[in-house]
């Protein structure tokens, strides 16, 4: 039998059609984030940000706890650009210092929850029916607990170390992604390229590994970006209630919840720099999502 | 190879279940594909050619009840779950979809779209499928092919989608092609091309060919067989040189008299047609389906009785009560 691969020899009278856009492949992707202006300036604070966290060890100013009682209370200066704390400790320092356990929560949960998410969701949306039904339970089941006190217990009872928040966190982060992935499941799995992935002989886990997530990677990422936020957040929510990460470990909740007293008296600047790092994370986090999702459409949008 | 027919159907039925009752898509469908032959499946629409078609691969929608005999190389393929199915599709029996602008998956390059075709049934290294699907594009007539395989979906024209589909469907030398109305969605010109493809297909490998259309004209230069359907029925197989001049069903003769031509002019210019509309599935004629649009029916046998297959030729067959007052033109 002539197997298709020595055909090559074959004179293929090849008739050249116009092509639809002789553009070039490949590079495209950079091309559509870059053209969100908000994207690129959101990588790149965030990538400083988590540069100068990840990095503190080399870049902090002053070392981690490094206390200097000689040093009065005061705000803002140029050798101490985020002040000093009530320990005469260089606030700058302890901030980053406190962003590596806010960040690498926030990106493992970010990652954690999406791929829960994601493969629950494809499941329900692809086989429909009985599975579908038993998946969309779960993730109503999950959806109307409430959330910070269920947090709160389970960490009271299960210890609360990084990997127990971390999978508590994500407990609570995966459902969103699930209901985005699951609709477009069930709309994706109707178009006739399943059908013909599935006429070559894909199995169900290729169709939806090949066929269905990478066309919904879009919508994914973008709502992983969400989770990061929601992480963020809900991380330095449960610290500042005293739940999350145990002293003397310092993340940007613990930071606020040290900080919450300062309300009304000078040093009310040990406050603003944990927020605003958070909000900092939150909104380049936004921003990448939304300039990922663009990037991730190679049909341009015109498809 | 074992004798016999490659594929042999044997009274296929599909049905689907709706608010008024089962609708049969495909009643009672029995044809045998032999080895590197093309049989072409003609028909209006909603005659059940698209149904055979994805019942041919176990492709058809879950609510479907399929029934009767698929034999692949007498190995029985109804009943079959869908892990065992799985390594006759686009193997042994692949398909060729009608849309190739929806039926190719816009984030995947069309290379990496052939070589899941063929990683889904052989375990080649990198190199090797990249030759293999390079050597594939350009069997079906696409230039450059190593750049084109990097290139998706959307850089692509409606034509040289149609072909990508075809080196897919083609990529593991399958015994039996299936091909559901592959030129329908291009222009005349793009159609001529593709069917040139197909037919150098037909040469190259020695894939039997179900060739779905509604084309007639595509059946004739493609076709060493056709099948005729109505109303998911089987109206009239034979060979294609039988059914076009010695046709013995009033169907089909009105399909073929109902082809514009340059050198018979009807009365005024007009075309021929068919009077009335193909039947709703779900108010199937009582007797032979066709006898209320049919010139030769008579009252008391057309309407009544339903018409069996019967031999009316050498390898040609006919379901009509009168097929013998159809005189060969």
């Amino acid at each position: 039998m002539a197997r298709p691969s020595d055909s090559s020899h074959l004179s293929a009278d090849a008739v050249d059609l116009p092509t639809a856009a002789a553009r070039p492949a490949g590079n495209g992707f950079i091309r559509r984030y870059s053209r969100h202006k908000s994207a690129v300036v959101g990588a790149v604070v965030l990538a400083v940000i988590m540069i100068a966290c990840f990095g503190a060890s080399w870049l902090a100013p002053y070392g981690k706890n490094q206390q200097n009682l000689d040093l009065a209370v005061h705000g803002p200066s140029l050798d101490h650009w985020f002040g000093v704390d009530e320990l005469g400790r260089d606030y700058f320092s302890e901030v980053l210092y406190a962003g590596q356990l806010s960040l690498k929560i926030g990106l493992a949960v970010g990652i954690l929850a999406t791929m829960v998410g994601a493969a629950a969701g494809v499941i329900a949306g692809y086989f429909g029916r009985a599975v579908d039904d038993v998946l969309m339970r779960v993730t109503d089941l999950f959806l109307i607990v409430p959330g910070i006190a269920v947090l709160a217990i389970a960490l009271r009872g299960l210890g609360q170390r990084d990997t127990t928040i971390i999978l508590v966190l994500s407990a609570l982060a995966w459902m969103r992604v699930a209901r985005v992935v699951r609709t477009q499941a069930l709309s994706l799995r109707e178009k006739d390229f399943v059908v013909a992935a599935r006429a070559s002989g894909a199995s169900h886990r290729r169709v939806m590994a090949r066929h269905l997530l990478p066309n919904m990677l879009g919508a994914i990422v973008v709502n992983a970006t969400l989770a990061v936020a929601f992480a963020v957040l809900a991380e330095a929510t449960l610290s500042f209630l005293g739940f999350g990460v145990e002293t003397p470990r310092t993340s940007w909740g613990t930071l606020l919840e040290k900080a919450s007293g300062t309300v009304g008296t000078p040093t009310v600047y040990l406050l603003y720099f944990p927020g605003l790092m958070l909000f900092l994370v939150v909104l380049c986090v936004n921003f990448i999502g939304e300039g990922l999702r663009d990037a991730f459409d190679p049909g341009d949008g015109e498809r | 190879m074992s004798d016999g027919p490659l594929l042999s159907v044997r009274d296929l039925r599909v049905e689907f279940p709706t608010s008024g009752g089962l609708l049969a898509a495909v009643d009672g469908l029995t044809f045998e594909l032999s080895a590197g032959e093309t049989l072409g499946v003609v028909g209006e629409s909603g005659a059940g050619k698209s149904a055979t078609a994805s019942a041919l691969l176990g492709l058809h929608p879950r609510e479907a009840k399929v029934t009767g005999s698929i034999q692949f190389r007498g190995q029985e393929l109804i009943g079959l779950g869908d892990k065992e199915l799985r390594p006759f599709r686009g193997d042994r029996i692949a398909m060729i979809f009608q849309d190739a602008t929806s039926s190719l998956n816009p984030v995947l390059r069309i290379g990496d779209q052939i070589a899941e075709a063929i990683r889904a049934h052989y375990d080649l290294s990198r190199s090797e499928l990249k030759a293999r699907v390079v050597g594939l594009l350009e069997l079906v007539g696409i230039s450059s092919p190593a750049e084109r395989a990097d290139q998706y979906p959307h850089e692509f024209s409606g034509g040289m989608r149609q072909r990508a589909m075809i080196a897919m469907a083609i990529a593991n030398d399958p015994d039996v092609l299936v091909a559901d109305e592959p030129t329908t969605a291009l222009d005349v010109t793009i159609q001529a091309q593709v069917l040139e493809v197909m037919e150098r297909i037909k040469e190259r490998t020695e894939a039997a060919i179900v060739m779905i259309t509604h084309d007639l004209g595509v059946v004739a230069g493609l076709a060493d067989r056709v099948l005729v359907m109505y109303a998911g029925r089987e109206v009239e197989l034979g060979g294609v040189e039988d059914v076009f001049y010695r046709s013995r069903h009033p169907y089909t003769r009105g399909l073929l008299a109902s082809l514009p031509r340059l050198d018979r002019r009807g009365a005024g210019g007009r075309l021929h047609r068919i009077d009335g509309n193909p039947p709703s599935l779900l108010e199937i004629p009582s007797g032979c389906e066709f006898h209320p649009r049919c010139p030769y029916a008579l009252v008391g046998l057309c309407d009544v009785s339903r018409p069996e297959l019967t031999v009316v030729g050498d390898a040609h067959w006919s379901s009509c009560h009168r097929w013998q007052e159809l005189e060969p033109r």
